[in-house]
């Protein structure tokens, strides 16, 4: 699932004709005084300021400011912008109009297996999931696209009423355009508001997942995913994404503090499970990582220095299942270069590394490693005939 | 038995370079198995017309690249499988494609980052045709004794490790394309192989499920039981588990989910394969799989590393109830060896190959070339010059300082001899004519010969045979010389003489003599023969090409490298021609009429032709 923050989803919005508030995104406080001077709106709305950031819990951490006029958002602006949250950085707010509205209403549409699944309710904002229940779904088989009139219908079911229940179904069905047409995984707005006064719509929150698979297809996708593991990606993971996208096959890393068994493992299927196992012994990883589809040495050499540095570790498992491709021989030599260069610059101390792996060459790879254990290396190493995922066993045993 | 791949498969592998290195794996393969080739015909459009080399064992296979779908299977009807290596923006009409070719029934889709509605569109598609659409990112699929499509089971020594070279009893249905090779390893480990093991890929939204392969499974009375490999995600496993359930299954299901660790990590930490997340409220995660699956009857271990017990129990059981009769296992002996290729054999020094050429000056095969043994950045870094690198590479010794300024100067003098001569004349009319340097170069190159430039050689020879056979006798040597050879090569000049001297000879035979300690027999020899020449006549003086020729004699330098000073010393002149006249952006040359003695035939009628 990729993410994309606000902004861009509002973009989208836009495009396919959602009512989304007025918004800038603005990486200066300074640049929100003169578009002051040229939009109405701001001097004259109330305003709400937001971290425009992957920052899970936005309101509880301040990065959410409510009812402000220009001059108050100002100030939010410039306390936010710059801010440390963690590994994350502050250095975008979203400021937009906050719509005094009558009711909120909750839209949503996320695919699946036949095609989408569009949900309804008329009891939007943060009670939603107290009428859960409530929600009318309308299944949308694959590439069919419903007519207004069973959205209508759908609308009406969910509880709305008269002209509200039209304007619903016709913002329903643009969401539907928006997201089959974006290569949407899912788009949830909530809520959806409105100010009966005049009859004005807007999306005043949204969460779209778009699937960064498509991208080729999508000239105007200026944006790019945010991190899809729930924070902003540190130093370490940043250089090994950089790595990946440059290189035939893959490598990645996502760190997780608190660990002391270290992954070093192969294939994204076995990988899990190298993670699953020591989870399931009562162990805690410090990391997940996972090296495919015959990456080149050095790519592994990286990803192996990478996580020689983590901090408290006391186990590196060098797992994986039996390859079809990768050569073993290949990726060993550089997991084995990564390994002596950390150990010249004082990391693995008081480390022990367990090997199990087979594949393409797989007897010169784990020969290689084997020979580690001259030059001082805590190593254990073993072939095929080890059960994939019995080193974790071995090493939280020791 | 088998489900999917079988003997009478026969394959289009639509992509380019991963699908030829797919192909090769495949003919392993089919020669461990001995059955025809696989693979039949490839559709690449960039590569139309080529041919592929497959080695099936030893005997070497051609295979067609089309153009299009349509053009191979017209020449290839027994086409009946597709295989999808083509990059993920054209992934999704080649498989409509495939799907839509009557004769296909199976579309295997091994190409990786597809969009998910591309994938949802062709899963339903298939589904219309009534035909299989496996993948996206699918390793492949394998019947054991029958047929391999894609690379799954790795190198030829892991397919015979795995027994894939005769059916087992168990099938095998994973996500992840590595966990099914390590799965068939697990099935000849700890039971007696596989039957069939298939790889549907770890996608969002897979073109088939574990449900539709154990339904072929359950048929497949060759199959026993059945390993699932499923992962955190979707709800494919606990449709499997509902399938289990269901009715009483004459198979055993056996499986393993990962991703029980999600549970654990911190909220929204989510890694793994694209379709690998978890759902809203814990819907499709590894502990609700594994439980269904557990209640539904399925043997599901506790880690991975238990379904090797897990597996083993089940061919216990299998074997005990007789439902799986034990046969006597091959002689893995009696298997067919890859055949190596030349440099695998020479390497364990089983056979010897005559070279096909010889050489003594450089070896390229370490890190960095080497001249005569001396790496090329250790004479650098050591001050040595390209005066020395020529005596090694010429004459295969590093030359003294002394001898070292006298090639350079060789070069130096050499170098260049103005636009007139016939060689830089040739580049730059080359050079004129728009030509590229390399071709330009080697028009003012073909020059060189017995009237321009090319007398060094045989100066330095025939000096070098007087030193020998008429040590004292000069007028012997030049009687020796009219008879059998005519004039003496590097003597005599069209303009210069004894009152109007050649500067180059003259600072030479000066430097070489005066300012270095090196013994010049031949040199010396050479001027006394111009001291009688010269007396015949002015112009029979020493000229450059003898003087250098006698030079290099007296340098010990290999007759046949002689001419190679003029060679190297002149392109370096040439190219300088060639650069100036494409800096002036030159126009294209000829010959004016006046310079052009026309001696032709007046102007006459053609004849008839008799």
């Amino acid at each position: 699932m990729a993410k994309i923050l606000e902004g861009p989803a509002m973009k989208l919005f836009n495009k396919w004709g959602i009512p989304v508030p007025n918004y800038v995104v603005i990486m200066d406080p300074d640049r929100l005084a003169q578009l002051g001077e040229a939009n109405k709106w701001l001097r004259e709305s109330k305003l709400v300021v937001k971290a425009h950031e992957a920052i899970g819990g936005r309101f509880k951490l301040g990065l959410v400011k409510l009812g402000l006029n220009l001059d108050e958002a100002y100030e939010a602006a410039k306390e936010m912008i710059g801010r440390e949250i963690g590994t994350s950085v502050v250095h975008q707010v979203i400021v937009a109009e906050m719509l005094d509205h009558d009711e909120e209403y909750y839209l949503s549409i996320a695919g699946n297996r036949d095609g989408s699944e569009l949900l309804l309710s008329n009891k939007g904002g943060v009670d939603i999931e107290e009428h859960w229940d409530t929600v009318k779904r309308l299944f949308i088989p694959l590439d069919e696209t419903p007519s207004l009139e069973s959205i209508t219908e759908a609308a009406h079911e969910a509880g709305f009423v008269g002209e509200i229940a039209e304007r619903v179904a016709k913002i329903a069905s643009r969401l539907i355009l928006c997201f089959e047409d974006e290569d949407a995984q899912s788009i949830e707005i909530n809520p959806l508001v409105i100010r009966k006064s005049d009859m004005r719509f807007a999306a005043l929150d949204a969460v779209m997942n778009i699937d960064w698979d498509a991208r080729f297809r999508h000239a105007d996708w200026d944006f790019k995913p945010v991190s899809e593991i729930g924070r902003s990606y540190t130093e370490a993971e940043q250089q090994i994404m950089d790595i990946d996208a440059r290189i035939k096959g893959s490598v990645k890393l996502v760190e997780v503090p608190g660990g002391d068994i270290a992954l070093l493992t192969a294939g994204g299927g076995a990988s899990v499970f190298y993670s699953d196992a020591v989870v399931a012994r009562g162990g805690c990883i410090a990391n997940y990582a996972e090296y495919s589809g015959d990456p080149p040495d050095w790519a592994v050499e990286a990803l192996t220095e990478t996580i020689c540095r983590l901090p408290h570790i006391k186990h590196i498992i060098v797992g994986g299942a039996i390859a079809n491709f990768t050569d073993v021989k290949a990726t060993f030599s550089g997991i084995i270069n990564g390994f002596r260069e950390s150990k010249s610059k004082g990391y693995l101390e008081n480390v022990q590394i367990w090997v199990r792996r087979g594949g393409p060459n797989e007897n010169q790879g784990l020969a290689a490693m084997k020979k580690l254990q001259e030059e001082g290396f805590d190593i254990h190493v073993y072939d095929r005939s080890m059960p994939m995922t019995d080193i974790v066993d071995l090493a939280l045993n020791s | 038995m088998s489900i999917l791949a079988n003997k009478d498969t026969r394959a289009v592998i639509i992509g380019g370079i991963a699908g030829v290195n797919a192909a090769r794996r495949m003919a392993q393969f089919d020669f461990l198995i001995n059955r025809p080739l696989t693979v039949q015909a490839f559709v690449y459009p960039p590569e139309e017309g080529q041919q592929k080399e497959i080695y099936r064992g030893g005997e070497l296979n051609n295979v067609t690249v089309y153009s299009s779908l349509a053009k191979a299977l017209e020449e290839n009807p027994q086409i009946n499988t597709a295989l999808i290596y083509i990059g993920a923006s054209r992934a999704y009409q080649s498989a409509k494609e495939a799907l839509d070719a009557k004769g296909i029934k199976l579309v295997t889709m091994i190409t990786e980052g597809v969009p998910e509605k591309d994938a949802k569109r062709l899963r339903k598609y298939a589904l219309e045709c009534g035909k299989i659409f496996n993948g996206p990112s699918s390793i492949g699929i394998m019947s054991a004794g029958e047929c391999r499509l894609g690379v799954i089971g790795g190198e030829f020594k892991n397919l015979k490790l795995c027994n894939l070279y005769r059916p087992g009893s168990f099938g095998v249905i994973t996500k992840s394309g590595g966990l099914s090779n390590e799965a068939m390893w697990l099935c000849a480990q700890n039971g007696n192989g596989i039957t069939s093991a298939v790889a549907i890929g770890g996608d969002s939204y897979p073109g088939t499920d574990f449900v539709t392969y154990l339904n072929m499974f359950e048929n497949d009375p060759e199959t026993k039981a059945v390993v699932i490999i499923g992962e955190v995600g979707g709800t494919l496993e606990e449709e499997a588990a509902e399938w289990l359930g269901k009715e009483i299954r004459r198979i055993k299901v056996i499986a393993s989910i990962g991703g029980t660790c999600q549970d654990v990590l911190p909220q929204g930490m989510k890694f793994g394969h694209a379709g690998a997340k978890e759902g809203k409220k814990g819907l499709g995660s590894a502990r609700s799989k594994i439980n269904a699956l557990r209640e539904a009857g399925a043997v599901v271990p506790e880690t991975f590393g238990g379904l090797s017990k897990a597996i083993k129990q089940v061919y216990q059981e299998l074997l005990k109830s007789g439902v799986i009769k034990p046969e006597a296992e091959l002689d893995e002996k009696l298997l067919p060896a890859l055949p190596p290729s030349v440099q695998e054999v020479m390497k364990q020094g089983d056979i010897i190959v005559e070279p096909l050429i010889r050489t003594t000056i450089s070896d390229d095969r370490g890190e960095e070339p080497r001249y005569v043994g001396y790496a090329a950045s250790e004479l650098c870094e050591k001050g040595y010059g390209i005066e020395d690198v020529i005596s090694l590479l010429w004459n295969k010794k590093l030359p003294s300082k002394e001898e070292s300024e006298i090639i350079k100067r060789i070069i130096m003098i050499s170098a260049d001899h103005g636009p007139a001569v016939s060689g830089a004349f040739g580049s730059i009319i080359a050079a004129c004519a728009g030509i590229d340097l390399p071709q330009a170069v080697s028009a003012g190159m073909t020059m060189i010969g017995p009237r321009f430039g090319g007398a060094v050689t045989n100066a330095g020879k025939y000096f070098k045979y007087g030193v020998k056979e008429y040590p004292n006798d000069i007028p012997g040597f030049l009687n020796w010389m009219k008879e059998n050879v005519g004039p003496v090569p590097g003597i005599g000049h069209r303009v210069k003489s004894v009152k109007n001297p050649d500067k180059r000879v003259k600072y030479l035979v000066d430097y070489v003599t005066n300012q270095t300690t090196l013994h010049t027999p031949c040199l010396d020899y050479a001027l006394q023969v111009e001291k009688i020449t010269t007396a015949k006549k002015d112009n029979l003086i020493l000229n450059v090409d003898g003087t250098i020729g006698c030079i290099l004699v007296d340098l010990d330098f290999p007759e046949y490298s002689f001419n190679g000073f003029f060679v190297l010393a002149r392109t370096i002149g040439m190219i300088g021609h060639w650069i100036d006249q494409n800096n002036q952006n030159s126009r294209l040359i000829r010959l004016y009429d006046y310079l052009i003695n026309y001696a032709v035939k007046e102007e006459r009628e053609v004849p008839e032709k008799k």
